[in-house]
């Protein structure tokens, strides 16, 4: 294993290297960088031209120049890099920095929710297989893939920035609205619950009951301006996630895991009402990490203890459950908050930028800004990548499910939620193992059209910089990254399908 | 002056994308922001900027003291680089805007491109004009923000800093092509023309300024300079220090500052240094952790500034791409934007209903059709070439091309008939087109324009290639308006767009007629470079004696009075032997929040925002 990750790594690096030599002499060919001075009728021209030569070494030959940049790239091998200064003056190892911190902020979270909603609706559409929400599903899926995302940035920023912000002065729904809303809802549910006539009204009439009382209540006390789950809807809320989770994994009769999970969503629930006062005074992203750190632990403690023969499950299901009560009581405090920075903030969604100019204020106002600037661009980078995530893993899915051992399974009695749960879900994953690792290192490239749409100047928006000035030094440092990344990704990648199927590791 | 051209076209070409979003928003916007928005308010700045010179510059709107609050405003999607905004570097119009409220200066640029006066930082006067000497004395007040005096020491490191002969022999003169220079300044013109830099003892507020050679252009050469305290302190020195160097010519002294002054102000993204490092002598200042890279730089009200104070406290510089500043205006992110005009922004801020005010204008750009004067090309021959170039300007449609491209987003734009003055400085403008112009090329005639191609004897039809940067989607409409009209006349007009136009085709002489822009900075003697015999910025190798000799009366003097006759001069000539057509001048918008006030166009670079401190919220 050690001498194949070696010689991988080997080829590797040789490959980004001659890599790099292409791409150097393609940036340095792909224009003039001179162009906006040759035009220009400034007094200092000449004296500019002179400037820009010499500072950006266009006297030397490419081969200097490539050598240069490799001797300052190289030297990232010893931890030191040198990647160079921009046209512009600025140091390219600052401008890379600030440039990836700002993708990763941009792109993790659209990525992860990206993952977790098409792999959901991937599965549900495989076990649905055509019915009317498998079509309605891959008819979005389409839909969404193929939609360009300038425009999609334009239609959220006018609808869910401009309108909203409009809408939230008020906050008031109109009769129209809540029973269409409530309409939507009832009939996607149902589709996507399925069963015979009768189940799919009952489940239909059920939740378009339920939509347009919580949404009658919400326009009564105008919700959206002061929301709150507060403790009540939080115990009942971390109840609800404590079951799903036990369904999903064991099923109630295994008593071992049922306790353990019941025990962590006790413990969840004592120690949010403990805590809550005193992290609505403020908090920081350390002390929040602590806590979530003190929640898995609670989990596994309760897994090892409780667990048993099924400790292994009993631990991930605990932890699970742990994870997911720490972000509903993360959402209760932000959503607590949301009134306090509406004050402060009228006008609560921007259509640009990543933060607000010169704000100053608590923990949760600024994390909040944060989430703000942060939801537009996310949304769109989501609905499109959602779209492959749902095809890949229906696709997946539908041939394990058509595999003998799925038969040989449901054969032997075992229920139809153990089957896909045990069985098929788990191999279905295998082969998005791949995807998701190449996506990871695609996303350090930035999406250059969305960062321009919204105004984050991360990666993508070097690249372009860089290379409409003829400026081989920002360019390069992309490559650098990105390039590392698609290889270092890609090895994991097969490593992890090594662990994950054993068959090719053999 | 720079041609705009293919900046606007590399833009194309680069977010072509994202220019595509510009056109398709209005569907988005429209069906929902149209039914209850009213008209927005519209006014026209030509009018404003009518009459008499002294009203383009700043006029005087009351402001005694400072108010709380922020105005936001984008310039474009470029970060900020650093306080040093005059190395060869840094240098952008996105650096210059943001820097021009933290440096006084002596002159800026009203609203039409007139220089103006700046005396709260200061006065000058010409003291001779053979050699032309020029006094200046800095105001008694004027002090950097750190309480230091802004004295002559700051201008001798300034001229310094543009490597005169005792810093980099050779370099500015231009003698020694192998000369590097030291400090990397945007700029050698005052070392180039003041051999001896400013004169006067150190630490004082009054210095004089000797020429080699007349200058008419001397106004814009000493304007702002950086701290030299500041940059004397960072190398090592006593404050004084250096332009004690200065003055004594040691040049190992001077040199040793270079390293700070090239580099030191230029910052890492979002990373401001201690503010000590930044003083201004304008009315606002670097706000302490106001930059956060990639999205905002605010600069905050300067407590110590003598002069007027800023309006409102915070002046915010967002970084918002062209095609995005419209709904970021409607969202309130920005309060002031001057995007790039087009019919659908037009469409889009008048979709945005009262609460935005629009104002569209002109620009000092100007688009022209220029002619190959080169001997082997068809408009160049000496013998037809006049006569073809008479028959091309009566079958270009002057007036239907303003009409149709123009018009719908800044309706007062006018076919303009002059080079070296612009149909919104309204009084200059009318005395010159009424001296050199008759008004023969205003309407259509194709008769004429057939009758003269026969005339030339040159067998029809004429190719006639015009030469564009490409991905110009006006430039292209225009072509395609004269290609139409020409036609009838016996020119069969080609549309060669390239996309190496200005860096090959242009400098080689492989076109007909060019079609691009200038942008006028306000210079007086800039145009000497474009239609001067042999000069740098003479692409079609035109050549006229009389020009030439008008050209050299002109830069010969202060006086102008000699300067408008030699302009008459000068377009007289340049009408008659058809050096190009003029077109029209590029429109422009700026739109804002109605709440604000005191918002200005400017036809000038330097954006609207040049009059930022007197923006004040109501």
């Amino acid at each position: 294993m050690l001498k194949f990750i070696a010689k991988r790594l080997g080829i590797s690096l040789a490959i980004l290297v001659l890599g790099s030599l292409l791409l150097y002499v393609l940036v340095i060919n792909s224009g003039d960088p001179l162009e906006d001075l040759r035009e220009s009728n400034d007094p200092n021209r000449e004296n500019r031209i002179r400037q820009r030569i010499e500072n950006m070494g266009l006297n030397q030959p490419w081969y200097e120049r490539y050598w240069d940049w490799l001797t300052g790239a190289s030297k990232c091998l010893v931890g030191q890099c040198d990647l160079g200064t921009a046209v512009n003056g600025q140091s390219v190892n600052a401008l890379v920095a600030t440039a990836a911190a700002s993708t990763l902020r941009l792109v993790v979270i659209a990525s992860l929710a990206a993952i977790v909603i098409g792999v959901a609706l991937g599965i549900i559409t495989a076990i649905r297989q055509y019915s009317g929400f498998d079509y309605g599903v891959t008819l979005m899926a389409f839909m969404f893939f193929s939609l360009p995302v300038f425009w999609l940035g334009v239609l959220l920023k006018h609808y869910a920035a401009i309108e909203f912000n409009n809408w939230i002065v008020d906050a008031e729904f109109s009769w129209a609205v809540i029973l269409g809303i409530a309409a939507v809802l009832a009939i996607v549910l149902q589709a996507a619950m399925g069963g015979d006539l009768k189940r799919r009204g009952i489940t239909a009439g059920a939740m378009f009951g339920g939509v347009v009382a919580i949404l009658f209540y919400f326009d009564m006390v105008t919700w959206f301006r002061h929301p709150a789950l507060g403790i009540p809807v939080y115990i009942l809320s971390v109840i609800g996630v404590a079951v799903l989770v036990i369904v999903m994994t064991s099923g109630f009769h295994n008593h071992r895991v049922r306790n353990a999970v019941a025990a962590t969503a006790v413990v969840a629930i004592i120690g949010y009402v403990a805590t809550r006062g005193f992290l609505m005074q403020g908090g920081s992203i350390l002390l929040l990490l602590l806590l979530l750190v003190v929640a898995i632990g609670v989990a596994v403690a309760a897994g090892q203890l409780l667990g048993g023969f099924s400790r292994r499950q009993a631990t991930f299901a605990s932890i699970i459950t742990s994870v997911l009560a720490s972000l509903l009581a993360m959402a209760d405090l932000l959503l607590s908050n949301w009134s306090q920075y509406l004050s402060e903030q009228p006008r609560p969604i921007p259509t640009i930028g990543s933060a607000t100019p010169n704000y100053e204020s608590t923990f949760w106002m600024m994390t909040i800004d944060a989430l703000t600037h942060l939801v537009l661009p996310t949304v769109a980078l989501m609905l499109i990548s959602v779209a492959s995530y749902t095809r890949y893993t229906r696709a997946s899915m539908l041939d394990v499910l058509n595999q003998d051992y799925i038969r040989t399974a449901r054969s032997k009695g075992i229920s139809e939620r153990k089957v896909i749960t045990r069985h098929a879900l788990r191999n279905s994953l295998i082969p998005l193992a791949t995807i998701v690792a190449f996506d990871f290192a695609g996303l350090i490239g930035g999406a250059v059209i969305t960062e321009t749409v919204f105004g984050w100047q991360g990666m993508g928006n070097l690249f372009r910089t860089g290379l409409a000035a003829v400026d081989p030094a920002p360019v390069m440092a992309f490559y650098l990254v990105t390039g590392t990344a698609a290889v270092i990704m890609n090895m994991l990648a097969d490593i992890a399908y090594a662990i994950l199927d054993p068959r090719i590791a053999r | 002056m720079k041609l705009q051209g293919t900046k606007a076209s590399l833009g194309l070409a680069l977010s072509g994308v994202l220019l595509l979003a510009a056109c398709t928003s209005p569907e988005a916007t429209d069906s929902s922001a149209a039914g209850d928005a009213s008209a927005t308010a519209t006014e026209s700045m030509s009018e404003e900027m009518a009459g008499d010179a002294g009203s383009t510059c700043l006029q005087d709107v009351g402001i005694t003291e400072t108010q709380d609050g922020e105005v936001r405003y984008t310039a474009g999607p470029v970060d900020w680089s650093g306080y040093n905004s005059i190395t060869a570097d840094t240098y952008s119009t996105y650096n210059s805007v943001i820097a021009a409220h933290m440096f006084g200066s002596f002159v800026y640029f009203g609203t039409d491109g007139t220089i103006c006066d700046n005396t709260e930082f200061g006065t000058y006067e010409v003291l001779s004009e053979d050699p032309l000497t020029v006094r200046y004395t800095i105001a008694d007040d004027a002090a950097w923000s750190d309480g230091t005096p802004v004295t002559i020491n700051d201008y001798l490191m300034d001229w310094a800093a543009q490597n005169p002969e005792f810093v980099a022999p050779g370099y500015a003169s231009g003698e020694d092509p192998e000369a590097s220079p030291v400090f990397n300044h945007v700029s050698t013109s005052l070392a180039q023309y003041v051999l001896e830099g400013p004169e006067g003892e150190l630490g004082s507020k009054e210095f004089t300024i000797t020429y080699t050679d007349p200058n008419p252009d001397y106004k814009i050469n000493v304007t702002t300079a950086l701290p030299e305290h500041v940059i004397a302190e960072q190398s090592g020195l006593e404050p004084g220090a250096l332009a004690q160097a200065v003055l004594d010519r040691d040049a190992d002294t001077v040199t040793s500052a270079a390293d700070f002054w090239n580099e030191g102000w230029i910052f890492n993204p979002g990373e401001l240094p201690d503010s000590s490092l930044m003083p201004s002598s304008g009315p606002y200042m670097v706000k302490e952790g106001g930059w956060q890279a990639g999205n905002s730089l605010t600069l905050t009200a300067n407590d110590s500034y003598w002069g007027t104070p800023a309006g409102t406290r915070d002046l915010v510089f967002r970084f918002i791409d062209e095609a995005q500043q419209v709904q970021a205006l409607g969202n309130s992110d920005v309060q002031v934007i001057q995007p790039q005009a087009t019919v659908d922004t037009v469409g889009q801020l008048e979709a945005l209903g009262s609460a935005v005010s629009m104002e569209s204008g002109s620009s000092l750009t100007w688009e022209h059709l220029d002619f190959n004067h080169r001997e082997n090309n068809v408009f160049g021959d000496p013998e037809t070439g006049l006569t073809l170039r008479e028959a091309f300007a009566y079958c270009v449609p002057r007036q239907q091309i303003v009409d149709t491209l123009i018009a719908p987003m800044a309706p007062d734009t006018v076919v303009m008939n002059a080079r070296e003055v612009f149909p919104f400085q309204t009084e200059k403008y009318e005395e010159v087109t009424s001296a050199s112009y008759d008004g023969r090329y205003d309407q259509v005639d194709i008769d004429m324009a057939t009758q003269l191609v026969e005339e030339s004897g040159v067998a029809t039809p004429i190719e006639v290639r015009i030469g564009y940067g490409a991905g110009n989607q006006r430039r292209a409409e225009t072509v395609a308006a004269i290609q139409a009209s020409c036609g009838d006349a016996g020119f069969d007009v080609i549309d060669s767009s390239s996309d190496t136009f200005f860096s090959e085709e242009l400098g080689n002489g492989d076109y007909e007629i060019a079609l691009f822009a200038w942008a006028g900075s306000g210079q007086i003697t800039s145009g000497e470079n474009i239609y001067g015999t042999n000069k740098g910025q003479n692409f079609g190798a035109y050549s006229n004696e009389t020009v030439d000799e008008a050209w050299a009366t002109l830069v010969a003097t202060l006086d102008e009075d000699v300067h408008l006759e030699q302009t008459k001069i000068i377009e007289k000539e340049l009408w008659d032997t058809l050096f190009g057509i003029p077109l029209y001048a590029h429109p422009s918008i700026v739109a804002f929040d109605s709440t604000l006030s005191n918002v200005r166009a400017t036809a000038t670079q330097d954006q609207v925002s040049w009059n930022a401190p007197q923006w004040v919220a109501e």
